[in-house]
């Protein structure tokens, strides 16, 4: 036994969220235990009592970077992981806290009133970890889906040539042969939406909200045209899209 | 032991992030604190302006766990303002999506959070080895839970489907069929579970705040009902006077916002227990015999028999589901499920649900074209601070009386912080 390889060391840290990324991936009740054989979960604050120790192999963060102590964090996190792998809207693209991420002290006013509770930390503009610390796997959406994670956190450990999506979400929809949704008169993200999730909304008659975040081959521009001639209001476009992708909006308005 | 201080940081095995603070002086508890530490998440604030279409979606996100019951309450809102009368059909659907999170919230807070700390474990995972059978049973309840979400929401957390006025989706009659049976299959289990929990040695706390739970005539609410009940000061309030009837009130060491009775200013517990005492009669026979057996009967104050109240639901749930889905398969409901046309205009609406972890409120007022112009929301974890809190005081005092030393005071209290299944991350929102 003592000639074994080492287990490789994953620990999970959660910033702000809902924790529905982790929950979820204790929804693979019967591979989860087959993926925690194969590793050594030094710490999971959500399931174990057992302190972070201080090696580790694999970083896994679930969040948003919404506090100075947040970025002190996932800095530490970085120093010490070889890999670090971001899970879930938030931590890839500040998900659904980027959206206050235009005037945080605004909105904690408006929840808090003049002073916010020390308790919530020193706040800064919601952040995907990705702008606070290089991220060498993502696993987008809102939540993630476990078997997404299971695959890249496969690729953290051994290696995988399979790369991330890239194209928008319509020609992994169209697939699905459910129609598209704005034949039925509703706005749909899935024209810049990444693709990757099998369009598991749109195929059980909701509209993509663009959790899984903008595509890189996205032509919003072109999107919001196209909306338009659909007669959705390009303003709702702009604001639908909001919901996952403020921060990269905000971004790409800067340029 | 006359003066200690114990102090835990980010307590483990709860969603989401909180301390412990307890300075005892002299055999006295000079501070008691569960510090909700969690950063500042402005749910109610992101969703002003948003439109009504979004504002359930956006609520979601506020818990992982309880994600389903966000979207039923903030749908139950926007439905009083807009005055949509949904179908007995879809009601049964929200039921359903309720109790598949109580399903996945119970076995995991029961096994994954409680267990480890009664069988001497820092986590679930040493049960793989100890008690194989047990852990697979336990995931096998939760993952019963997922699939039920996941069957009628579309997938087992954030749900999909289901909108205002009804749902965009639904399964076959065949698969209704076949979670009917998983649910009986998973019965003799559920019942195993209140015997496991009542074995377990627990304190004596009688918690002094008051129980509060939604209640029917004849029913075991969790999304149907608009009355909310003060258990033990005994009076009923509609909800659309929450606000008048419960306070909430800031505290500088807490992210969250506590909460207190308006009329008898005390603080109170919110949960499966308070569920239990409040609707006993209707809990189905096999539920409220086992919990009998298992020493739980209303009246029962004592906040550690949340863990028995919890798996005596999961009996009683178990039992719901599957009727619920015999029914559905048999088109039993006033259908269909489909939403209902509906026209939008400004007004408040107050949504109320039992989640899994107790009484939940979405207070919103929507403008003429339907965007939110403010939002308030008193989530489980956010209502019960305040009372464990003092449960914690009063747990403490006993601990030191009674000599016990620095350890066990600091695992009981984290014990009666898990028996409270808080939310520390949905407190903040």
């Amino acid at each position: 036994m003592t000639d074994a390889p080492r287990a490789p060391r994953v620990v999970f840290a959660g910033l702000a969220s809902c924790f529905g990324c982790q929950i979820n991936i204790t929804n693979i009740e019967e591979h989860l235990l087959a993926v925690l054989g194969q590793i050594d979960l030094a710490y999971w604050q959500l399931t174990s009592s057992a302190p972070m120790p201080d090696e580790f192999d694999v970083a896994v963060v679930e969040g948003a970077v919404t506090t100075e102590e947040a970025a002190r964090t996932v800095r530490r996190l970085r120093e010490r992981a070889r890999t670090v792998i971001a899970i879930g809207a938030c931590a890839a693209t500040g998900g659904i806290p980027g959206m206050a991420a235009g005037d945080i002290a605004g909105h904690a006013a408006a929840v808090y009133g003049e002073s916010t509770p020390a308790a919530c930390g020193s706040l800064r503009a919601p952040a995907p970890v990705s702008a606070v610390i290089d991220v060498d796997f993502t696993v987008p959406c809102c939540p993630v889906d476990p078997f997404d994670f299971v695959r890249v956190l496969d690729a953290a450990l051994y290696g995988s040539n399979r790369l991330a999506a890239t194209s928008a979400l319509c020609g992994e929809c169209s697939r699905n042969e459910g129609g598209c949704l704005y034949a039925r008169g509703q706005m749909c993200l899935g024209l810049v939406t990444r693709a990757g999730c099998g369009a598991r909304c749109p195929a059980l008659g909701r509209a993509c909200n663009g959790c899984a975040g903008l595509s890189p081959d996205a032509n919003v521009g072109a999107a919001r045209a196209f909306a338009a001639s659909r007669g959705h209001v390009p303003e709702r476009f702009d604001e639908a899209l909001q919901m996952f992708n403020a921060v990269a909006l905000a971004a790409a308005g800067k340029e | 032991m006359a003066s200690t201080s114990i102090t835990v940081e980010h307590m483990a095995r709860v969603e989401g992030h909180g301390d412990i603070r307890l300075v005892i002086e002299g055999g006295q508890v000079t501070t008691c604190e569960m510090a909700v530490v969690e950063p500042a998440r402005l749910f109610e604030s992101m969703v002003r302006r948003r439109s009504y279409e979004e504002v359930p979606y956006i609520a979601s996100r506020v818990c992982g766990i309880c994600s389903s019951s966000h979207v039923v309450t903030d749908l139950r809102a926007i439905e009083a303002v807009f005055g949509v009368e949904v179908s007995d059909r879809t009601e049964a659907l929200r039921e359903l999506l309720v109790y598949g999170s109580f399903l996945q919230n119970h076995a995991t807070h029961l096994f994954v959070f409680a267990a480890p700390d009664f069988l001497g474990h820092k986590s679930v995972f040493p049960l793989a080895d100890v008690n194989p059978e047990l852990l697979q049973k336990a995931l096998g309840l939760k993952a019963l839970g997922n699939e039920l979400c996941t069957l009628v929401g579309g997938r087992s957390i954030h749900p999909i489907t289901a909108v205002v006025g009804g749902f965009t989706h639904e399964i076959e009659p065949a698969e209704y069929l076949r979670l009917a049976d998983a649910m009986d299959r998973a019965r003799p289990f559920a019942l195993e579970c209140v015997d496991l929990f009542r074995d377990f040695d627990t304190l004596d706390v009688q918690t002094e705040g008051d129980l509060l739970a939604m209640v029917a005539p004849g029913a075991y609410p969790v999304c149907t009902s608009d009355t909310a009940r003060f258990v033990r000061a005994g009076y009923d309030f509609a909800v659309d006077a929450v606000e008048e009837e419960i306070e909430e009130y800031p505290q500088h060491s807490s992210a969250a916002f506590l909460a207190r009775a308006r009329r008898t200013g005390r603080p109170y517990l919110t949960a499966a227990l308070a569920r239990v005492n409040a609707s006993w009669d209707a809990l189905c026979k096999d539920a409220r015999y086992a919990a009998a057996k298992a020493g739980l009967r209303p009246p029962e104050y004592n906040p550690f028999a949340n863990n028995i109240a919890q798996a005596v639901e999961l009996v009683d749930v178990l039992d719901r589901c599957a009727a619920l889905c015999r029914r559905l398969a048999a088109d039993d409901f006033a259908g269909p499920s489909a939403p209902v046309p509906f026209t939008v205009c400004a007004g408040r609406g107050v949504g109320f649900t039992e989640a899994p972890r107790g009484a939940l409120f979405h207070i919103l007022d929507l403008d003429g074209e339907g965007r939110v112009e403010r939002a308030s929301i008193l989530t489980p974890t956010a209502q019960n601070i305040a009372n464990l809190e003092a449960d914690m005081a009063q747990l403490a005092e006993k601990m030191v009386d009674a000599d016990y030393d620095e350890a066990m005071i600091r695992l009981e209290i984290e014990k009666l912080v898990r028996a409270y299944d808080p939310c520390l991350s949905c407190s903040v929102h």
